[in-house]
């Protein structure tokens, strides 16, 4: 795990859209404390924004009342979270056993090759980020890739080629 | 081998929405659940040797018996489907193929605990998979099986769901309960266990979707029905996922007990591209390896797991076959043991960080045979000396591919990365 | 008395205290367990796992001495190979990330981790890969300087910002080994008390602004004082050093445990009081702004005395009881009125429901208990009516401003005994140095009415006199300790057993 804790700051002030705002509402009725809402918050914030910034996190210690070092944990903790922004497809390939035995290499090698991208990084015209994640739990259809949430499974390079065709 | 248990309805279409699962008995036992006394629930399960389908394999009676009376706090229930067990994949079929099948186990199991709040802690990736749980769980809402009358019952049930953003260690039930609480997923010291001191303090149960589910079978059928599947003390069926080198890789419900090897073979189709097996890693990926020679003789349930050292754990089978370089295999385990390590017991912690920069220097064919020896010894030095056991799931099997499979990481050794490489061809 | 109950260590029968945890309880009794995360004011988290002791018969047979309450008839193995073995091998995980940079490092001298090296390790290291690196030298406000890749995450500041300050400033983030602790961006540590985690910090990690690299901890000499900073007196470890031609100045201030009085933590305010005791003093007397003699101001002050029409005496309410009764009977010598007032040293509002009070002053209790008057209106016509005022080191500018305190002395004689240069004190026509409470024993009662005694810790090279010495000198009837204890006794009926060398360390709770 690389470090996660160099916050990006957006310098504009943070706050949930009406949807969200009354999904935090909601959720936070079906808990009996309130720190409980920081993993949720944080979601509702990724929906909204794509990623989570510095202000976000402050924003949501406030809303919940809670210190903002807490939710800075759990934003660098729980490595789902985005905490600079993505491309407009994020790729996620899991690299964990079952996939890395039925050859997620060759997953990973293929993307890196056709967008031009490290897994970490986000191609130049913010089109696609790549990450390497752990496992997926689809092992049973491995390789599985997983694109803005979306799984795909029994991923070979044709079919791959077919997505990326239909992706651009 | 199959057997449908619970999987019966997972090939009927739309089987996840109420009006069809009802159709397939969905919730019949709801009324015979309340005309039971919560200890005759309890006896129920614990007959039917239900043992936690998560992992442990802990009695699933049992644990529910070890709830204090009388504390005036409320009891809550938690549904562990964090599922983050390398090759686990079992749990997320039910969520979209069956949940009404969890939610009436969560009914049955609030009613049998007297808990009127459950939390389903279902892990981040499963981003379609929370969709159609919390379709499901507005639909039983809709339809007044949750809420403040169960079915119509004076009992009281709220459900929530709970998304995990990516932490293995959450899976563990008190980084679980620390998570729901808004924190960081660090499991805590126990005692206190949480029947006693779980969320919020309160008594709190924690239970596998899997184990959850199983209970509208055992409730409608009997105990004896539900024994009639397995070995004396592994009883019932379990969803196996079946998945690395076989032709036919997936989710197979089978009971307990059936030879490991037979199912590789008349299940999944046997080793894939007609190659020969080289190992089997039993139960996911925290579970020993067995070699060949093993498996030939243990069986699927949790007693001979335990006769050949390794365990049943969640069910996760992964073959491997003879193309497989152990060595790198290791290096995958322990970069994601390490990836996944809370960060606060100092043994793991540091320990995985260590491990992996020496296996990765062995796979660079850089290391030293007294390199391997560290591994194994720094195996030792971590195992058992956490809070948790996420650090026994990485260095158990690590051990046992240092200790079966010896001469692959020597010959890194001696004959540099490249040659080694080779000699898996 | 607690309750003691008997369980062995080792396979000896130790009697230890019931209802503390293993650390404690066996810690009490002179055998340590070592132990990073682990912090009485802070509780057992259990990260550490350095404090891992084997328990013979029932239980699991092996765990955390911090989360494991001592009980009746346990059977603790400390000295067995495997328990020794687990305490090599935590401080080795430990190590192989730590940059081990003791020669560069501000903690070496107190540093658990260097400590319990030399103890239970002492193995050349096996670290033969890299490191993980981290940031160093970052600020987190209030004087904290963190160094991220000296810390060993026990956490201890960051329960301290959440359990006692309930601040919150710190956190853990990440998570692995490249966990490391770190403050929110844009919002610092911002805490009265936020220099005690730099105490807490077993290792370098957490190092003060202010003494880092001022000071090798060897050198420096450790005594105990009471701090005068407010009326709560926290006890406080005075780390001190004479170097060479130099004089003895300190360096710091640290919390010292008094389980009554302040816990195990000072405020940042009282922790930087030391400077005062450095800076600013007043090191001659001076007659007329010309620098005299202390024998010619002696004589100088009994001349003002003939020729006064009508003295008053002011003291200040951070002496201690022994200078005020001095005072107390010279001004009963002189048939001056005696004021011990000090509105200023009142800081309304600005006290908090833990250690700071609002009362800035030491020993206001001590000011009642004798018995002398301190409100404004009487000491303001006493005043008006003298010709002479001896301040007794009161600090009035924290009441009146300057053009107030040049009207209150308009026409009048001042004579300044004070340790103090300062404005106020160079507005007087005579001022005689005295010692600061550093460099001198005595007693004072707090806040709550506990009475605490402390001892001379300093001693300056050209060493100012005590303000008891000073009231003798000028005439005052008590000459001794003895005659100041005995006098004590009679007008303060709860002193009656006064005796300095009975009055426990911690504290005697006045009735």
């Amino acid at each position: 795990m690389s470090d996660r804790s160099q916050l990006i700051s957006t310098g504009e002030p943070f706050k949930f859209d009406q949807e969200r705002d009354t999904e935090f509402e909601r959720l936070i009725k079906r808990y009996p404390e309130r720190e409980s809402m920081i993993l949720p918050a944080l979601w509702l914030t990724q929906e909204q924004e794509g990623w989570i910034s510095a202000e976000a996190i402050a924003y949501i210690a406030d809303r919940i009342g809670t210190f903002a070092s807490k939710v800075f944990e759990c934003a660098t903790f729980y490595t789902m979270y985005h905490l600079h922004p993505m491309g407009k497809y994020h790729i996620c390939v899991c690299r964990t056993l079952s996939c890395w035995l039925r050859d997620k290499q060759a997953i990973v090698d293929y993307l890196r090759d056709e967008i031009g991208i490290e897994p970490g990084q986000k191609s130049e015209d913010g089109k696609f980020s790549l990450e390497e994640v752990e496992c997926l739990g689809h092992c049973g259809t491995a390789p599985v890739v997983q694109i803005n949430g979306e799984f795909h499974e029994e991923m070979d390079v044709e079919k791959l080629t077919a997505l990326l065709a239909e992706l651009n | 081998m199959e057997v449908k248990i619970l999987s019966a309805k997972f090939d009927i279409e739309d089987g996840h929405k109420l009006e069809i699962a009802k159709q397939h008995g969905a919730y019949a036992t709801i009324d015979k659940l309340f005309s039971m006394k919560p200890e005759e629930v309890i006896e129920e399960v614990r007959n039917s040797g239900l043992r936690g389908r998560g992992g442990a394999g802990f009695p699933a009676g049992v644990k529910w018996g070890f709830l204090p009376k009388g504390t005036g706090k409320p009891v809550y229930l938690a549904v562990n489907s964090d599922e983050s067990e390398p090759a686990t994949f079992k749990d997320r079929y039910i969520l979209v193929k069956d949940p009404h099948m969890m939610i009436e186990g969560i009914i049955i199991c609030s009613y049998a605990i007297g808990s009127h709040d459950t939390y389903i802690y279902i892990r981040g990736e499963y981003t379609s998979q929370v969709k159609a749980l919390q379709a499901a769980i507005d639909e039983a809402y809709e339809a007044g099986y949750l809420g403040d009358k169960v079915a119509g019952h004076d009992f009281k049930l709220e459900v929530t769901v709970h998304r995990g953003a990516g932490a293995y260690v959450c899976g563990e039930e008190t980084g679980l309960l620390e998570s729901i609480e808004g924190k960081k997923g660090q499991p805590r010291a126990k005692p206190p266990f949480p029947a006693v001191a779980g969320l919020y303090g309160c008594p709190t149960i924690i239970n596998n979707v899997q184990s959850i589910a199983s209970l509208p079978f055992i409730l409608e059928k009997g105990a004896e029905a539900y024994k009639v599947y397995g070995t004396e003390k592994s009883s019932g069926t379990h969803l196996f996922g079946i998945s690395g080198h076989v032709e036919k890789p997936g989710m197979y419900e089978l009971p307990l007990g059936l030879p490991l090897l037979e199912v590789v073979e008349k299940v999944a189709g046997g080793v894939w591209k007609g190659r020969k097996l080289k190992g089997v890693i039993p139960g996911g990926s925290s579970t020993p390896v067995l070699t060949p020679e093993e498996a030939k003789t243990v069986t699927l349930d949790y007693e001979s797991m335990a006769e050949h050292k390794t365990m049943f754990g969640s069910g996760g089978i992964v073959v491997l076959d003879e193309t497989v370089d152990m060595v790198k295999l290791v290096e995958n385990l322990i970069y994601f043991y390490h990836h996944e390590s809370c960060g606060q017991c100092t043994p793991c912690r540091e320990g995985l960080g260590w491990m992996l920069k020496i296996i990765k220097k062995v796979v660079r064919g850089e290391g030293e045979i007294s390199d391997i020896d560290l591994l194994s010894e720094l195996c030792d030095n971590i195992e058992m000396k956490t809070v948790c056991v996420l650090s026994a799931a990485c260095t158990m099997p690590v051990r046992s591919y240092l200790t079966k499979f010896r001469h692959e990481f020597d010959a890194y050794v001696s004959e540099g990365a490249s040659t080694a490489e080779a000699n898996q061809e | 008395m607690a309750e003691m109950i008997k369980l062995f260590v080792n396979g000896n029968e130790v009697e230890v205290e019931a209802g503390k945890n293993l650390i404690d309880a066996i810690g009490a009794v002179g055998i340590e367990i070592p132990h990073l995360c682990y912090h009485p004011a802070l509780g057992a988290d259990g990260n550490c796992r350095m404090c891992l002791v084997g328990l013979e018969e029932g239980g699991p047979p092996l765990v955390p001495a911090c989360k494991t309450p001592a009980a009746e008839g346990m059977k603790v193995l400390l000295d067995a190979d495997h328990i020794k073995k687990i305490q090599h091998d935590v401080l080795e995980f430990q190590l192989i990330n730590h940059p081990v940079d003791c020669p560069v490092c501000d903690q070496a001298g107190e540093c658990s981790l260097q400590d319990y090296y030399m103890t239970y390790d002492g193995q050349k290291s096996r670290m033969t890969v890299p490191q993980v690196t981290k940031s160093k030298k970052m600020d987190f406000g209030c004087g904290v300087v963190h160094d991220q890749e000296r810390c060993v995450l026990c956490g201890r500041c960051v329960r301290f910002c959440r359990q006692i300050t309930r601040t919150g400033e710190l956190g853990i983030v990440n998570r692995t080994d490249t966990a490391r602790v770190a403050i929110f961006p844009g919002r610092p540590l911002d805490n009265r008390y936020a220099v005690n985690v730099v105490d807490l910090c077993p290792v370098g990690a957490m190092t003060s602004a202010d003494f880092r690299f001022k000071q090798r901890v060897w050198f420096m000499k450790k005594e105990r004082g009471v701090c005068h900073g407010c009326s709560r007196g926290c006890n406080i470890t005075i780390d001190h050093n004479r170097e060479k031609d130099q004089d003895d100045l300190i360096y710091r201030f640290r919390p010292l445990f008094n389980e009554q009085v302040n816990g195990y933590f000072i405020c940042d305010e009282g922790r930087l009081s030391y400077r005062d005791e450095n800076e600013n003093r007043l090191t001659e007397a001076r007659l007329s702004k010309t620098t005299i003699s202390l024998d010619r101001a002696v004589t100088a002050s009994l001349k003002e005395f003939k020729r006064a029409e009508g003295i008053v005496i002011l003291i200040s309410p951070d002496c201690s009881l022994e200078q005020m009764v001095s005072i107390k009977s010279l001004a009963e010598e002189l048939g001056a009125p005696l004021s011990g007032f000090s509105d200023g040293y009142i800081k309304k509002g600005d006290g908090d429901d833990y250690l700071i009070q609002d009362d800035k002053a030491a020993n206001r209790a001590g000011l009642t208990a004798l018995n002398i008057d301190s409100s404004q209106s009487a000491f303001e016509e006493a005043l008006a009516k003298a010709g002479l005022l001896i301040n007794f080191n009161n600090d009035l500018s924290l009441f009146y401003d300057e053009s107030s305190l040049k009207k209150l002395f308009k026409e009048k004689r001042v004579i300044g005994v004070t340790s103090r240069d300062t404005k106020l004190f160079q507005m007087a026509n005579l001022v005689i140095p005295v010692a600061s409470f550093t460099e001198y024993s005595g007693s004072i009662i707090n806040c709550d009415n506990i009475l605490q005694t402390f001892n001379r810790a300093i001693t300056k090279n050209d060493a100012p006199l005590d303000m008891s010495e000073v009231a003798a000198l000028l005439g005052g009837p008590l000459k001794t300790n003895g005659d100041r204890y005995d006098k004590l006794k009679k007008i303060v009926v709860s002193l009656n057993d006064f005796n300095p060398d009975t009055i426990p360390a911690t504290g005697l709770k006045l009735t």
